[in-house]
């Protein structure tokens, strides 16, 4: 084996590893990893030993700075090192209990896998100087020692390695390395813990999970127990949460709110889309519904509560009222305008529809038209000259059938005075028809 | 009016969450459990029916305990091995419920060979036929749809009620041998003693424990609905011992009365009950002995490649495709394979095989069992779920009890010749 072959070290192949002090008599072994989130999540930050003649329980620390790796691999306290009393607050992260054999989120899979084995690199330097870590011998005399995590193994690679555990370094490795690494690095893993307020103590970084894609995240809550599934979703920020809500199924949504309080609750249905709130907030128990709408801010509130009113196979129920309507004398400068301050979900909009003073629709202009258009066009010129839409209770069918017929990615509805209701995106026929199948 | 609807509720309640506990209870009834309790009313006549009564408190307090764990963590029994016990004990457990598995696996097989070698049909139609079958169930249904299909199959267990009733027995006397325990010399005797032992072992097995588990965790029971749930385990237990009951009882009636003694594959009771008892008797016995190798030979299968797959970290379930997870579903089509296949090949030792399968899970039953009791007592994990100290005394001594059994029968099997 390389260079790199040295430097390379596990959970695995390090536990029970025997520490000794700068005189050569061993102190005691290896047990635990103590990493402290709060300084540095991505290093070790000590050693937890079990120490020659103590008790069963006793544990000790002794900070990865203070050790030196000796030729053979043994580790040896430099000088004045020496351990202390593990402390008894839970301010740690323990490598062995909390991340072997758990289960942690793939962040860049998106996907829930469980931990055969940990994988680390002893490196030399100070701990800034990390980029640098190839330039530096391994074992050099300057400089202080330190652990990285680089990455976590979740493969049969991993899981031969311990299942072997015992025999000679050497056997173990050439047995483990038959079989193709399955790893995850370090920055793509988010940790799972039951208690959300260890969460938060550990700094549990919600950030990697705000990189997934909403209906991936939801995929993972679906497949988490009901603890860790809690405690994951509390520590949400909302606008996530928000949208991880709407793509979780009805029964599951429920669940996951059920521990929540209205004002946190409302917290969050002010940031999904208004169909999707009211969606929700009708399969909730009513007091429950009214409570979270009492904490909402009164025009959200008011938003919601009239897509409320209607049947869930209408179109008016499955429309939104997340839309741009401008009047019909506007130029193409008061759609850009208008489209800046929007502040529902932008993917969705296709389309800007034109009223009058009566809120009466009178046409729409599809988006590509105004990057085409010179800012002081008028959006009337822009329209296709025919328009489409439906009435507050055309059923899901007649819907599909008009989606179908003219091709289309929205669909405005309006009510008995032909004035505009809502608008029903394509996303939401999509899930309407494969809910019948 | 008021107390109309609470019933209405509760009675709904129960049927949103019926199916684990009643299914994992009616698959007990297996083809090796039919071929014990048959045996057993040959050999003994009335005089074992007294096991009844503390077999189900046993599998009620054994199975509850599966059900709480399974409705409080939301994780399966392997997961939770695997999160407190670690890789290598899981391993090793791992590596002996496939083998015990599949002992059972080919017991199913060989019980559908049999009874359909009672209506002529040879074992080279019927158990290939079959094998598609459940593979096809499995792979090409939902669960929703499946678990439908296993509850129906549990209802056709009555049959087994309707041959004891058919085979005209001394009701007197088996109520009465049901209540009271034999006298002390029956103890004396060997086979006896041997077959008592048999008869709770065949009742309370491994695999049950993580089927049932992972069932009530994939229906996402909540915590709410525990009780009824509950519900679902006792209910299940009380019938699927009362259809053993009847087992007994009708071949005590039958084939103990006139001496028939000798019961070596469970098709040997049907065929000998046919001249006693008339053909519907027969053609019941027959028909439930299919039914019930048919539905475990659906489960056992699926239950192994799930437990195995999640307590070692590999992808599993059957909304996944073939190339999402290789490993679950080829360990799911080799298990049945090769179950099938075994049945196959002309003059095998089937009878050897179901042995050593049994061997192995006299070993692997005590572990699981500790296991058990030592994750449910875990308050980071039960909450205020874990046992309080009454119910650990009876669990624990259930427990000894049964591990006890075990390991007797075990001593048996390697020692006893």
């Amino acid at each position: 084996m390389s260079k790199s072959g040295n430097k390379l070290t596990s959970v695995s192949a390090l536990m029970g590893v025997a520490v000794a002090d700068s005189a050569g008599k061993t102190l005691g072994h290896v047990r635990e990893f103590a990493v402290s989130p709060v300084e540095d999540a991505n290093h070790v930050q000590g050693l937890v030993l079990r120490m020659e003649g103590a008790g069963r329980r006793e544990r000790w620390i002794v900070p990865i700075a203070d050790l030196e790796v000796g030729a053979t691999g043994g580790l040896r306290v430099r000088g004045e090192g020496t351990p202390r009393a593990m402390p008894e607050h839970d301010s740690y992260l323990l490598l062995e209990r909390d991340l072997l054999d758990q289960q942690i989120i793939d962040v860049h899979g998106h996907k829930v896998v469980r931990v055969n084995d940990v994988e680390m690199v002893w490196e030399m330097g100070h701990a800034d100087d990390r980029t640098s870590e190839n330039s530096h011998p391994y074992a050099a005399p300057q400089g202080t020692l330190s652990l990285r995590i680089a990455e976590v193994e979740v493969g049969t690679r991993g899981a031969v390695r311990r299942l072997l555990k015992g025999l000679p370094l050497g056997t173990v490795e050439r047995a483990a390395n038959r079989f193709k690494p399955s790893v995850i690095p370090w920055e793509f893993v988010d940790l799972i813990d039951r208690d959300p307020a260890r969460r938060v103590r550990l700094k549990i970084e919600q950030d990697r999970l705000a990189q997934m894609h909403p209906s991936d995240l939801a995929d993972i809550l679906e497949e988490l127990a009901p603890a860790e599934r809690q405690a994951l979703f509390t520590s949400l920020d909302e606008e996530i949460a928000a949208e991880a809500l709407e793509e979780v199924e009805p029964k599951m949504q429920k669940a996951l709110t059920e521990s929540l309080d209205s004002e946190r609750m409302a917290g969050i249905v002010e940031e999904m889309d208004p169909a999707a709130a009211a969606d929700f907030l009708a399969e909730l128990p009513e007091e429950r519904s009214e409570a979270i709408l009492e904490e909402m801010d009164p025009e959200e509130r008011q938003e919601v509560e009239e897509l409320l009113e209607f049947s869930s196979d209408s179109a008016a129920g499955r429309m939104t009222t997340d839309y741009i309507a401008l009047h019909e004398n506007a130029l193409v400068a008061d759609a850009i305008t208008a489209l800046q301050g929007f502040e529902g979900d932008m993917e969705t909009l296709t389309h800007i529809f034109l009223v009058d003073e009566e809120e009466r629709l009178h046409g729409e202009v599809a988006l590509v038209r105004l990057v085409l258009a010179k800012p002081e066009a008028a959006l009337s010129e822009l329209t296709d000259g025919h328009i489409v839409c439906c009435d507050l209770d055309a059923n899901g069918k007649k819907v599909a059938e008009l989606f179908d017929k003219y091709n289309l990615r929205s669909l405005p509805v309006v009510d008995d005075d032909k004035k505009l209701a809502g608008v029903v995106y394509v996303e939401q026929v999509i899930a309407q028809l494969r809910m019948r199948q | 009016m008021g107390f109309w609807r609470r019933w209405r509720v509760r009675i709904f309640l129960f049927l949103a969450v019926l199916g684990p506990g009643f299914i994992t209870a009616n698959v007990d009834n297996d083809s090796g459990g039919i071929l014990t309790y048959s045996q057993a009313g040959a050999q003994f006549g009335y005089t074992l029916l007294w096991t009844m009564i503390p077999i189900t408190l046993a599998l009620i307090v054994v199975q509850e305990m599966c059900a709480r764990m399974g409705v409080v963590t939301g994780k399966g029994l392997s997961d939770l091995i695997r999160e407190e016990f670690g890789l290598r004990m899981t391993f090793f457990m791992m590596i002996l419920l496939v083998i015990v598995n599949y002992g059972n696996v080919v017991a199913e097989f060989s019980g559908i060979a049999g009874s359909m070698q009672l209506f002529h049909i040879s074992k080279y139609a019927s158990v290939p036929v079959c094998a598609v079958i459940v593979w096809a169930l499995i792979v090409k249904g939902d669960y929703k749809s499946v678990e439908k299909v296993f509850l129906v199959a549990s209802v056709f267990y009555i049959a087994y009620i309707v041959t004891g009733v058919l085979s005209g027995p001394d009701w007197h006397r088996a109520m009465l041998e049901t209540v009271t325990l034999p006298p002390r010399a029956v103890w004396r005797d060997k086979t006896y003693v041997y077959m008592t032992v048999g008869v709770i072992g065949t009742t309370i097995t491994p695999w049950m424990q993580f089927y049932l588990q992972a069932s009530i965790v994939d229906k996402g029971i909540n915590v709410k609905h525990y009780k009824a749930s509950r519900l679902d385990v006792i209910v299940g237990s009380i019938f699927s011992d009362i259809v053993a009951w009847f087992i007994i009882e009708a071949c005590a009636a039958t084939l103990f009365v006139h001496g028939m003694r000798n019961i070596a594959v469970p098709s040997d009771a049907a065929g000998a009950m046919k001249p006693l008892a008339g053909d519907f008797a027969f053609i019941l016995f027959a028909a439930g002995l299919f039914n019930a190798s048919l539905f475990a030979a659906s489960i056992l299968p699926l239950s192994t490649a799930y437990t195995v797959c999640e307590g070692l970290g590999f992808e599993s379930g059957v909304d996944k495709g073939f190339k999402e997870a290789p490993f679950f579903y080829w360990l799911y089509t080799l298990l049945i394979v090769l179950g099938a296949g075994l049945v196959l090949i002309p003059n095998f030792p089937l009878v050897k095989v179901v042995i050593l399968s049994q061997v192995l899970n006299g070993v692997l039953l005590p572990i699981i069992m500790i296991f058990m009791l030592k994750l449910i007592n875990k308050h980071e994990l039960m909450g205020d779920y874990t046992n309080p100290a009454w119910f650990n005394w009876i669990a624990w001594a259930t427990a000894a009890i049964v591990i006890a059994l075990s390991l007797t029968m075990l001593w048996n099997q390697l020692f006893g010749g």
